[in-house]
């Protein structure tokens, strides 16, 4: 018989993963004095010797290459100096994906997850965002609506730090915000040409703090925000919510944790998370009365699938069989193009914060007119930035050649980018979901996801409204846009599924059992001690990048949490 | 750019540094300047080399012609040194002692750019008159990048970075050599770039610790004046 060691102690609540919701529910219910352990299924991060945010590339030998030239292989997608995070492809762990589909999985592995080298941009869904369906007819409505979670959003943008602006705009509802640093000289030049055709072009709503908050000292402006920082100036769920509550002694971490199973009792109640300690590849167990699954929309839903009793049979709290179901992801499209008008401009800084100082809004959020439904933001680039290895690569494949010309022209041309990616809302599709893979395992013997997914005409549509605004803009600025224009064909252009890592809703909340897994409080609804706080309780994918929600509504359900408990109602 | 390399970083003091830093922050508000370059300037002591550098994967008639190659495919003039200044034999060595893949594309092409230069001079390429070098190059560059220019869509944005792929479309005879200019102008441009001889080529000013961040407005006025748009 299979030997598992069992926690003597049972914790008051277990927290499966470490990111932007993990963080959030451990940070809540610590707070509260609730005794939680954390299950990290990577290492513990420790940002004094992790990080090398300040590094220049000449500082290694192989110049951010990394060793034996990753970077020219498609090895080192990320780049060398980039924060831990994780990786498309993790040895020993993979997934599958069902012939005819595409998508990528991205998956961390490290205390803090996603959020140490995530883009930190956090927008606010607007009110209308929540009813989808009650707006155009597609999707399902959330279950909760705007002003269920304002409060929240209160909460997380005061506690993080957010940067931005009061516009009064429907589709970017304000908060609570610290200023953002001005506009760079590019960005004056590209909020004139969206202006010109009634594109809001606001200040930037990143989760970098530019006044100190809570012993965090202020955003130094070095512009490597993805690499770590590691005067904690921007938010990570590490430095930001855990590692700080390690302080309340009420935190017990438990790394290398990787979760296999949630146990629970004929009453359909949770009682323990069985998981594999990769440090001595024993199973073992954590009793506890609440579990929290933060692990990530496509690992939570795996764990659920995996969970199976009698009286589960489709795995825990999906009686439903939903879960694995509603799989989104973000329209992504971006167009670079080449401005005579910036070339020649006196250099400087240009680094601030990393990313755009200014984004737009949506803003035909009330357009009825247009040939697809929803729509997106514009996430803007361009500047002088750090030279690395491949920064000048697409200049070299545009001017050709080599030796003085190429050295001139390179030279002259520095800084003359702009960039334009849109981030579109997809409508979930009865094509797009994960199951468990009917065979394949990862090295601890537990049953991988197989994902299946399809574009609809929505979102190739989108897509072609993002290329068309795109080169608008770049044309209207004397630009040249760069490379092949795309989407002239569906498959072509618009980014891979998953690569835009806002995979989610494969757990979704709603108001009716038979076609959800969780209530209007993440909590399941077969199973009252089990509750999901990432992105898999989400409804819908709005155009605003999940990750403040995720900490809005996790903090919203640990709030929930604790106030159950103490009501002894789990 | 131009501070020294120290000889290993000191993680301990890079460390005491940075809680420096951090704590002055937090209890003032605002950062002194000077002491953020202190930690930028540990922070650049990561690596350091003296003296000549000994090749660990190239012969020395190899080593040779990837010096003359970066000499010529990123070439000195008035602004700044050669990619040959700039450290990009050494940068490709380090790589390819490395990783196998990488040594065989880089002594493959050298076997056959020597033994091209070979029929048409009797000349190891980087024996050869320098006029020859150029005419065997240009040939090579024109196969590599042939009509259009473009070989690669650039996608500016980081999550495309690891999809991207470097494919060549050379025809004919000189496709072999093709592929391998290819290699070898990509790996001598990045060496370039990434030492503090490109950055100061390009002119570029970032990575520094600032308590405030500005935007000369001098740069604002000169984009905004040459604006197709009209000045705002």
């Amino acid at each position: 018989m299979l030997e598992v060691i069992r926690s003597p102690k049972v914790y008051d609540v277990v927290v499966i993963g470490s990111g932007a919701g993990g963080g959030a529910a451990v940070q809540v219910l610590t707070g509260k004095g609730i005794e939680v352990a954390l299950l990290e299924a990577g290492p513990m991060l420790h940002p004094e010797k992790d990080y090398k945010e300040h590094m220049l590339p000449h500082h290694v030998d192989h110049r951010g290459a990394g060793e034996g030239g990753a970077h020219y292989f498609g090895r080192q997608p990320w780049g060398f100096f980039r924060a831990p995070n994780g990786a498309w492809d993790l040895e020993g762990e993979p997934y599958t994906v069902a012939p005819g589909s595409e998508f990528r999985w991205f998956r961390s592995r490290i205390l803090g997850g996603r959020t140490n080298h995530y883009g930190r941009i956090s927008l606010r869904f607007a009110d209308y965002d929540f009813m989808p369906y009650t707006m155009d007819g597609l999707g399902s409505d959330w279950p909760i609506t705007y002003d269920d979670l304002a409060p929240y959003y209160d909460k997380a943008e005061a506690f993080i730090g957010v940067t931005g602006s009061i516009e009064g705009i429907r589709s970017a509802p304000d908060g609570i915000f610290q200023p953002c640093p001005p506009p760079k000289a590019h960005e004056h030049l590209i909020k004139q040409a969206c202006s010109r055709v009634n594109i809001p072009c606001i200040p930037m709503r990143r989760a970098v703090i530019t006044k100190p908050l809570h012993g965090r000292p202020a955003c130094h402006y070095c512009g490597q925000c993805g690499r770590g920082c590691i005067t904690a100036s921007n938010y990570a769920s590490s430095q930001v919510q855990i590692l700080p509550a390690l302080k309340t002694g009420k935190l017990k971490i438990f790394d290398q944790a990787m979760a296999r199973e949630i146990l629970s009792d004929e009453n359909g109640r949770v009682t323990a998370v069985s998981y594999i300690d990769k440090k001595t590849r024993t199973e073992q167990q954590i009793r506890c009365r609440v579990v929290v699954l933060a692990a990530s929309a496509c690992e939570s839903a795996r764990l659920l699938l995996n969970s199976r009793s009698s009286r589960f049979p489709q795995g825990l709290a999906n009686n439903s069989g939903v879960v694995g179901r509603f799989l989104m992801d973000t329209v992504g499209l971006g167009v670079g193009g080449y401005v005579p008008a910036l070339e020649g401009m006196p250099h400087y800084d240009t680094d601030g914060f990393s990313g755009g100082h200014v984004y737009s809004p949506w803003w035909e959020w009330d357009k009825k007119n247009k040939d697809f439904p929803r729509g997106y933001h514009i996430e803007i680039g361009g500047g002088f930035g750090m030279p690395g290895v491949g920064s000048f690569q697409g200049q070299v494949a545009r001017i050709g050649g080599y030796g003085g010309q190429l050295k001139d022209r390179i030279r002259k041309e520095y800084g003359a980018f702009v960039a334009f990616a849109g981030r579109g809302e997809m409508i979930p599709n009865n094509l797009s979901y994960c199951e468990l893979d009917p065979v394949a395992v990862d090295k601890w013997g537990i049953p991988v996801l197989r994902f299946h997914f399809k574009w609809s005409d929505y979102e190739w549509k989108q897509a072609r409204h993002m290329e068309r605004t795109f080169v608008d803009l770049i044309e209207s600025m004397g630009g040249q846009v760069l490379g092949r224009r795309s989407p002239r064909l569906d498959g072509e252009g618009i980014s891979v599924p998953g690569t835009i890592i806002h995979e989610l809703g494969t757990v979704r909340m709603g108001n009716d059992p038979r076609s959800s897994a969780l209530n209007q409080y993440c909590q399941g609804h077969e199973v009252r001690n089990l509750f999901v706080a990432d992105a898999g309780p989400f409804v819908s994918n709005p155009d605003k990048n999940p990750t403040l929600t995720i900490t809005a509504l996790a903090w919203r359900t640990s709030d929930y949490i604790a106030e159950e408990m103490k009501q002894g109602h789990v | 750019m131009s501070e020294p390399d120290g000889r290993q970083g000191n993680e301990v003091s890079r460390r005491a540094l940075l809680q420096r830093i951090a704590l002055a922050v937090a209890s003032a508000g605002v950062l002194d300047l000077k002491a953020g370059q202190h930690v930028h300037k540990a922070v650049s002591q990561e690596k350091q080399r003296t003296g000549e550098y000994t090749p660990q994967c190239f012969n020395g008639g190899e080593y040779q012609t990837l010096q003359r190659l970066s000499e010529l495919l990123i070439p000195a003039d008035d602004q700044s040194g050669s990619a040959l200044d700039a450290g990009a034999p050494e940068f490709i060595d380090v790589l390819a002692n490395q990783n196998e893949e990488l040594a065989e594309i880089f002594i493959s092409g050298i076997f056959w750019l020597d033994r091209e230069m070979g029929r048409r001079q009797a000349r190891r390429f980087a024996e050869a008159a320098e006029d020859e070098q150029i005419r065997l190059l240009d040939e090579l560059a024109a196969a590599a990048d042939g009509s259009t220019g473009a070989l690669i869509d650039f996608h500016s944005a980081p999550e495309y970075a690891g999809f991207q792929d470097y494919t060549a479309r050379p025809r004919g005879r000189l496709g072999p050599g093709a592929r391998f200019f290819v290699w070898a102008r990509r790996l001598i441009v990045d060496a370039f770039y990434t030492s503090p001889i490109g950055y100061e080529d390009v002119g570029y000013k970032g990575n520094h610790y600032r308590t405030e961040y500005e935007v000369p407005q001098e740069a604002i006025d000169y984009v905004m004046k040459r604006s197709p748009l009209g000045s705002a």
